[in-house]
């Protein structure tokens, strides 16, 4: 292993547990998570689904804005690697799309059409409970290395003891709480990003720096500030014109 | 019968606060029209992709029948009221310049009903129904019935969008299958559930944006222009995220249909 990958595990490991430390926010700790992932392990993409009480897999984040990588991701609400490694409770490793057509035929045909030849899902667990799922896209096809596979393992590992209080994991009622909490914050996220793509003319990811610069620079949750902006509460012209002083924007 | 439009107009509104127990708003609404519209007859329909797509209320039994003929034949009054986005007045189906909608006028004549009138229901800006108001005699309105009859297809929008919130949070909950609403019936086939997406997400801040609007509004507005244009809450969302759709401000109630993409213009 060189040197300055080590240096970036270790980035991305204090990184997911300073938010455990910290008053974190769900939301930013996975973004976090599938940014990692993908750049550590080399891949296209990676995005985390997390099921909510209804056993229904929901997208939380993804390291990718592209809303064909997106479709990719949700589509997997009804079929794909993620909902097997889901139901299955384990990691299901798929090198070669092209080899599983029959399978997944929506799903391949999705796959395809972005470029995604290969899709690791690794199973985010908590005790006896799977919380959901994180999937890694290739656009080659070939198996991930162990050490690879090992190391987003323990990534996940990591991010599900942030998102569910290790306390109440024995509860699978609060254990949904928290997950659906979760996935509240991702849309109040999401439509704050909104807000801003269009009050500001930006791209989705660019709004989303946007915000987290915001939220950082002011010490706050990410979701908090974003359910501001989305009642309209703080108002958008504040939160474009503090990136712009701190040029991330023109 | 002679009332003022303020009396209509508070009869109306208390048939919305006050519907009897198994009676849904819009049949209260519906049976309130009959009372003080000076008509027999009066239903509501939800139109979906352009075709008719459902009667959600009615003030009785035959109305929605009435109602429902256009629905059988693909043709009628309402139908045209929420394409052309104006309303269409028929005072007399029987007279012989009436071409338009032969297999719905020998129904609807052959049931005894000589005047028929659609009124769009606008929500957001967009059209998403049509208010029918049936007469056995024949002859115009006259402009105040008219008028209240606008205030009822204004009114109406209420419980339709009890509908189309009950449809969103329908999806949000993936409960599939719910009664016979011709809304959630059209999704539950999708398997996918349309509301509950990233991008649908999106838009609906771009929307909180664009139209000066809560939230809850917001996506009311991207799911209106939805059923209105015929397209998925994604595909709506998309074309919303890539700047393809502008939906215009709600500040000019009863233009509707003008922010359609590729839309039929009449």
């Amino acid at each position: 292993m060189n040197e300055s990958r080590e240096r970036e595990i270790i980035a991305a490991f204090v990184q997911l547990s300073n938010e455990l430390v910290d008053d974190y926010d769900v939301v930013e700790m996975l973004a976090q998570l599938t940014a990692s992932c993908a750049r550590l392990l080399g891949i296209s993409s990676a995005g985390l689904l997390l099921a909510d009480g209804a056993d229904t897999l929901h997208l939380v984040a993804s390291s990718s804005e592209r809303t064909h990588h997106l479709e990719v991701f949700q589509l997997q609400r009804d079929e794909g690697p993620c909902l097997d490694c889901y139901r299955e409770q384990r990691a299901v490793l798929t090198p070669d799309l092209d080899a599983e057509t029959a399978r997944w035929p929506e799903f391949c045909r999705a796959a395809e059409i972005v470029g995604f030849r290969s899709v690791h899902a690794l199973p985010m667990r908590l005790k006896d409970n799977v919380l959901g799922t994180l999937g890694l896209f290739g656009d080659e096809a070939g198996a991930l290395g162990e050490e690879d596979l090992a190391l987003a393992q323990a990534l996940v590992h990591v991010a599900s003891v942030a998102i569910v209080n290790e306390r109440s994991a024995h509860d699978r009622a609060t254990v949904n709480a928290q997950l659906q909490h979760a996935l509240s914050s991702r849309v109040v996220v999401e439509q704050a990003k909104g807000v801003l793509a269009h009050a500001g003319g930006l791209e989705m990811d660019v709004a989303f720096t946007v915000l987290r610069r915001y939220s950082r620079d002011h010490g706050r949750k990410l979701s908090d500030v974003a359910g501001e902006i989305v009642a309209r509460e703080l108002p958008f012209a504040t939160v474009l014109d503090h990136a712009r002083e701190g040029r991330i924007l023109p | 019968m002679t009332m003022s439009l303020d009396a209509i107009r508070s009869e109306l509104n208390a048939s919305l606060s006050s519907a009897a127990p198994g009676l849904s708003t819009a049949d209260a609404l519906c049976a309130t029209c009959v009372g003080v519209l000076d008509v027999d007859g009066a239903a509501m329909s939800v139109i979906l992709d352009g075709a008719s797509s459902g009667t959600f209320g009615s003030s009785n039994e035959t109305s929605r029948r009435l109602d429902e003929y256009q629905f059988t034949f693909g043709e009628g009054p309402c139908l045209d009221a929420v394409t052309q986005g104006s309303p269409v007045l028929v005072p007399d189906l029987e007279a012989l310049s009436e071409r338009r909608w032969p297999a719905f006028r020998d129904a609807v004549l052959s049931d005894g009903i000589r005047g028929v009138f659609a009124v769009p229901i606008v929500v957001t800006s967009e059209c998403v129904g049509a208010l029918d108001l049936y007469r056995v005699r024949p002859g115009p309105l006259d402009d105040l019935v008219l008028a209240g009859a606008h205030l009822a297809a204004e009114l109406a929008t209420a419980p339709l969008l009890d509908l189309l919130a009950e449809d969103v949070a329908a999806e949000a909950g993936r409960q599939d299958g719910a009664e016979d609403d011709p809304l959630t019936r059209r999704d539950a086939d999708g398997g996918t559930s349309e509301m509950d997406r990233v991008e649908v997400y999106q838009a609906t801040g771009m929307l909180i944006s664009a139209l000066d609007v809560d939230a809850d509004e917001a996506l009311l507005r991207l799911r209106a222009h939805a059923i209105s244009s015929g397209l998925t809450a994604t595909e709506v969302a998309r074309a919303i995220i890539e700047r393809r759709l502008v939906l215009d401000r709600d500040d000019r109630p009863g233009s509707p249909g003008s922010s359609r993409p590729g839309g039929s213009t009449p």
